[in-house]
């Protein structure tokens, strides 16, 4: 197969679909536009959720590294010496230790259940970005007490009557609202609500946040140990590298030390499992429904033009000619309808990003990187190429008196 | 040039076998304008496409310029219609969706001897012969049918091939343009010496034939130089 007959196959393939029936040309680009999107929609989706859930547990839940209490113990003893020794090590921008204790809200009629957790607000600025989500009010500084700040759910809507809730809430707690908070010790206060917060991570919105201080008056003693302390790591250093620095200077000792990939592994891996699944599944059904309709529409192309393919062949054009006709025409309508998908898959792409599908326990997008659209397109032109030249192939070996009597 | 020997195709259509061509002997001259004649169903067009490469006999030899065609392989088939044969076909058998220029360039473009600038040479040239030069533009759904055939025979010619076959060309065009279609052929036979073997049911159109043979239930019945043929004025 030389240069001349690649250039004669082209020229047929560019000149029947130049002068071919344009509405099945459209239409069969936007086939395959619409095969890409499906292709990439729901992967990238579900990458979307994982990508949300497992910020969110950064953000929110285990930063980069969390030391939590070894096996069959409460808490992490002996806090003030591991947090000393934890932020002078290298990699690591800032340890924050969370102190939980249940308690029982009272504003007004309303009666709630919610658990307090006590932070040191400076640090815990540094390893969570709880202080950017407020919605009302301010975070917690340093020396307050007295003060509380609570996740928006909790504070509940004035408007929105009790039964009415889809959750039970205080019933509309604004900033400067006084509550009651009775611990589980029988201690009780009046808290003022220094701020509400809304980050969309549930567990965190469901809780209220009290200064370390506070919370040493409530146990009524000096609190060295935490129910778990949260690493947040310096850019450039990688999660692994900052596990194995604090077991190489013993706080695998005191504590159990994992990654936030290793908790992901544990917590939401097998949910992450479950989307790989069925991505897998649906890109198998995409590439399959792909393959059969562009196979369907090149053998009917093919059907139709089967006198024509005779004719070709009775004046001495290669088979190979006739069959890369066909490639072609399948290679530029494969090209021309990856170009649509991709299109259609970034704009849905942007329209997610500013509108995405908001949940109580994450918020899903289309989480789409360069490389998904190259291996989509890849795995889409090969589809197409192998449902173009299968029936060409056929269609090029016929005799040529059986072709041209069709 | 060529020579057919015990040419037979059999077709079967269930039990029953059906004789196109029945033994068909017969030596074709180069420069000939020969014209293959007879009522439907007689074994012309079968012999014709046996002789042009787009049919395989059941039995028999066909020999063209000292090579037996038989044994060629499909390739070696694909390259001999292109280099050596011209085809033109009673219904035109034009690319549709390939301008007049680019129908009739098609064959030249996949000629390894030929060049981009020759082959764009001689498809003005031939259109020039043909007087469609002005019409090289046009799909061939906007010309008339004449002037399609006229197409045809062009690329048919742009090779120059050895061997002009010629399937009932006129067969669906009125009389006029058959005469502007045949006087074609004959001056091409004339002007370049190029052997022709035409099929044709049409009587009048023994007229420019230099040999006639005829054909009956897949058999020869009569082969005769035609004593006063049509020359071109």
């Amino acid at each position: 197969m030389g240069q001349k007959e690649l250039k004669v196959a082209f020229l047929l393939a560019l000149r029947s679909l130049q002068r071919g029936s344009r509405s099945s040309t459209l239409l069969t680009i936007l086939i395959i536009g619409m095969c890409f999107t499906n292709m990439i929609f729901l992967p990238s989706m579900f990458s979307g959720i994982g990508q949300s859930i497992t910020q969110q547990l950064i953000d929110y839940e285990v930063s980069n590294v969390l030391v939590s209490p070894k096996s069959g113990e409460q808490y992490i003893t002996d806090l003030d010496s591991t947090l000393d020794l934890i932020n002078g090590m290298p990699g690591v921008q800032r340890a924050s230790p969370q102190y939980s204790k249940g308690a029982t809200f009272k504003y007004r009629q309303r009666v709630l259940g919610i658990s307090v957790r006590a932070i040191s607000p400076a640090d815990e600025k540094e390893v969570s970005p709880v202080y950017t989500r407020m919605v009302a009010g301010s975070y917690l500084g340093e020396g307050d007490t007295g003060e509380i700040i609570i996740g928006k759910p909790i504070a509940g809507d004035p408007t929105v009557r009790q039964e009415d809730e889809f959750q039970a809430s205080l019933g509309g707690v604004r900033v400067g609202d006084s509550v009651t908070v009775e611990y589980g010790n029988g201690y009780t206060r009046d808290y003022r609500v220094k701020g509400i917060y809304l980050t969309g991570w549930s567990p965190v919105d469901n809780a209220a946040f009290v200064t370390w201080t506070d919370m040493e008056q409530v146990e009524g003693k000096t609190l060295d140990q935490a129910n778990y302390i949260t690493v947040r790591a310096k850019p450039g250093y990688s999660e692994q590298f900052i596990k194995n620095e604090l077991l190489a200077y013993g706080v695998g000792v005191t504590g159990n030390v994992q990654t936030m990939t290793d908790l992901l592994s544990k917590s939401v891996g097998k949910v992450l499992q479950s989307f790989a699944i069925i991505n897998a599944v649906s890109l198998v059904v995409s590439v399959i429904i792909t393959t059969v309709v562009l196979f369907i529409v090149i053998t009917i192309k093919t059907l139709n033009s089967r006198k024509q393919i005779g004719i070709l062949k009775a004046i001495g054009v290669d088979k190979e000619v006739i069959m890369h006709n066909y490639g072609f025409q399948v290679i530029i309508l494969g090209i021309l309808g990856i170009i649509l998908g991709i299109f259609i898959t970034l704009v849905l792409a942007a329209y997610m990003s500013v509108h995405p599908i908001v949940t109580p326990e994450w918020s899903a997008y289309l989480y789409v990187t360069p490389m998904d659209l190259v291996i989509n397109s890849v795995i889409l032109f090969c589809a197409a190429a192998v449902a173009g030249y299968v029936p060409a192939y056929q269609v090029s070996r016929e005799e040529i008196q059986t072709a041209m009597r069709a | 040039m060529i020579e057919i020997t015990d040419l037979r195709k059999i077709y079967r259509m269930g039990n029953v076998e059906v004789r196109a061509l029945d033994g068909v002997t017969l030596n074709i001259e180069k420069g000939e304008f020969l014209g293959i004649m007879g009522p439907s169903g007689s074994g012309k067009s079968t012999l014709l496409h046996m002789l042009g490469l787009l049919d395989l006999p059941t039995s028999g030899r066909i020999v063209i310029d000292d090579m037996d065609i038989s044994r060629f392989t499909d390739y070696e088939k694909t390259m001999f219609r292109l280099y050596k044969l011209g085809y033109v076909f009673q219904d035109y058998a034009l690319v549709p969706d390939l301008t007049v220029m680019e129908n009739v360039s098609l064959p030249a473009m996949l000629r390894k001897d030929r060049t981009e600038e020759q082959t764009k040479k001689d498809s003005f040239s031939i259109l020039q012969k043909i007087g469609l030069c002005d019409r090289r533009d046009h799909l061939p759904r906007e010309l008339s049918g004449g002037q399609q055939q006229r197409v045809s025979l062009a690329r048919a010619m742009v090779n120059k091939p050895d061997i002009l076959f010629a399937d009932e060309p006129c067969a669906n065009l009125d009389t006029e343009n058959s005469r502007v279609v045949l006087e074609l052929f004959k001056e091409i036979n004339e002007s370049m010496h190029q052997t022709i073997v035409m099929v044709s049911h049409e009587d009048w159109h023994k007229e420019y034939f230099h040999r006639i043979v005829r054909m009956r239930d897949g058999r020869i019945v009569s082969d005769g130089i035609n004593d006063a043929p049509k020359t071109t004025a």
